[in-house]
């Protein structure tokens, strides 16, 4: 598998519509820099052709395609009732101009 | 590779440009700049400085806003929600940055400043810089730290957590240390001063984030916003910071003239702070076995400063003149090549920490 979806996410994705986009979020160092992280959201992608869809177990994932076979794992947390998805074994990276 | 499984650690010119990497030596021209500007050019600061209401100077103000907001607007308080998920990482690294952090600082800069320094440094300008060194311990680092983590491949996700978490405990905890710690160093500032000062350049800044991020994602979309949006505000940030530096030292040029042995002075306790907040974080990490990809971004958000907070609060407390607003710029002055070193000790230290895997594992 190029990615993972943890069952708990999977439910909780479901619940939520079934699809994921995983993708790279910029952060920018306050002396310059930038470093990009690994992201999920449950929502489908702004421009879907930009990423690599993916079908598991019911659910849709739009991974952005660095980020494919990078054996991540998208995984859901949160407390009082609150939850977000996010990636789990991702270091920042920096993706090309 | 993005995987901290088997990816090699980036190398500096990978996660920094030029820019960034030689952020020494553009502070070091501002200093220049701004001494010259002070000497050749007076009317400038002078013109710059009627602009003020209610004592805070509006050049100086649009400046720091233009420095923080940028840093405030990329934060995902969403990542709170994961605060569970690496305990002993985030126990680590909010006792450090907010019960040691300030206090070390504080105790470090006193020891020097007034103790050591006695000799070279008068007594009311080491109480300044004894301030401005407080300014700084009591602003962990909230942008910088993404560009840390990636140079030594640390965890993205817990680096976003660590992030949110401590600008919320900043918005809260911020003023009370810096009073506490100004107060026990007799010196006096007015809590309605630091009040005003934590407002203008804190909650003003992160609400005005917070709005523009869910107002422009409600719009446009998360991807438009990270990847338009940030990108075109992102060069802000370091802009501000270095015009703000110019306008600093076009006050402080008499100061720097007169003892530019002081900045080194300056330096040392803030050298030493930083070597000592990353190895008692990074030494604890290792003691209860936490992975090297928590400890590394760990210890370096409290070794490394929100010094856009700390120029901010100072000039705000204590003026642009003040020795106070120049001790947090050394603070700057000395932040990328002392942080480069750290990371450098982060990746050959990897080996001693539980989750090395090679690329032949």
């Amino acid at each position: 598998m190029t990615i993972e979806v943890t069952p708990r996410a999977r439910e909780w994705l479901r619940r939520k519509g079934g699809v994921a986009t995983v993708r790279l979020s910029p952060r920018h160092g306050c002396c310059g820099g930038r470093a990009d992280i690994a992201v999920a959201e449950a929502r489908p992608p702004d421009w879907p052709e930009r990423y690599v869809r993916l079908e598991l177990e019911g659910v849709t994932l739009h991974v952005d395609s660095t980020l494919v076979d990078q054996q991540l794992t998208v995984d859901v947390e949160g407390f009082l009732g609150l939850g977000h998805l996010f990636v789990a074994g991702a270091s920042p990276t920096r993706a090309n101009e | 590779m993005t995987t901290h499984q088997k990816s090699p650690s980036p190398s500096t010119a990978e996660g920094m440009g030029l820019f960034e990497r030689l952020l020494s030596l553009w502070v070091a021209l501002a200093i220049v700049i701004g001494v010259l500007l002070g000497q050749f050019a007076p009317a400038v600061p002078d013109a710059l400085s009627r602009f003020e209401y209610a004592q805070v100077s509006i050049p100086v103000a649009i400046l720091i806003w233009a420095m923080i907001f940028p840093m405030m607007a990329q934060i995902d308080f969403t990542a709170i929600l994961g605060v569970r998920r690496e305990p002993k990482g985030l126990i680590i690294t909010t006792t450090v940055n907010w019960l040691i952090k300030p206090f070390s600082m504080f105790a470090i800069a006193w020891f020097f400043l007034t103790v050591v320094f006695q000799p070279l440094i008068p007594e009311d300008l080491a109480s300044q810089y004894l301030a401005g060194a407080i300014l700084l311990g009591a602003a962990p680092c909230t942008a910088m730290v993404f560009v840390w983590s990636y140079l030594t491949r640390g965890d993205a996700a817990y680096t976003l957590v660590q992030v949110s978490l401590n600008d919320l405990i900043m918005l809260f905890a911020f003023a009370p240390i810096v009073v506490f710690l100004l107060d026990v160093s007799n010196i006096q500032v007015p809590w309605d001063t630091v009040a005003l000062s934590v407002l203008l350049y804190i909650v003003i800044p992160l609400a005005a984030g917070v709005v523009t991020r869910r107002t422009l994602i409600a719009r446009h979309g998360s991807e438009w916003y990270d990847n338009v949006f940030l990108k075109r505000i992102g060069p802000i940030t370091p802009a501000g910071l270095i015009l703000t530096l110019v306008l600093l030292f076009a006050f402080q040029g008499e100061v720097i003239l007169q003892a530019p042995l002081h900045i080194v002075l300056i330096a040392v306790p803030l050298i030493i702070q930083t070597f000592f907040i990353f190895f008692i974080a990074y030494g604890w990490a290792k003691a209860w076995k936490v992975p090297h990809r928590v400890a590394a971004p760990g210890a370096m958000i409290g070794a490394s400063n929100f010094f856009e907070l700390a120029v901010a609060a100072a000039i705000s407390l204590f003026g642009l003149q003040s020795g106070a607003a120049l001790a947090t710029v050394v603070g700057v002055l000395v932040e990328v090549p002392l942080m480069l070193a750290l990371v450098r000790i982060a990746n050959n230290t990897r080996h001693h920490f539980p989750d090395v895997r090679t690329a032949s594992d």
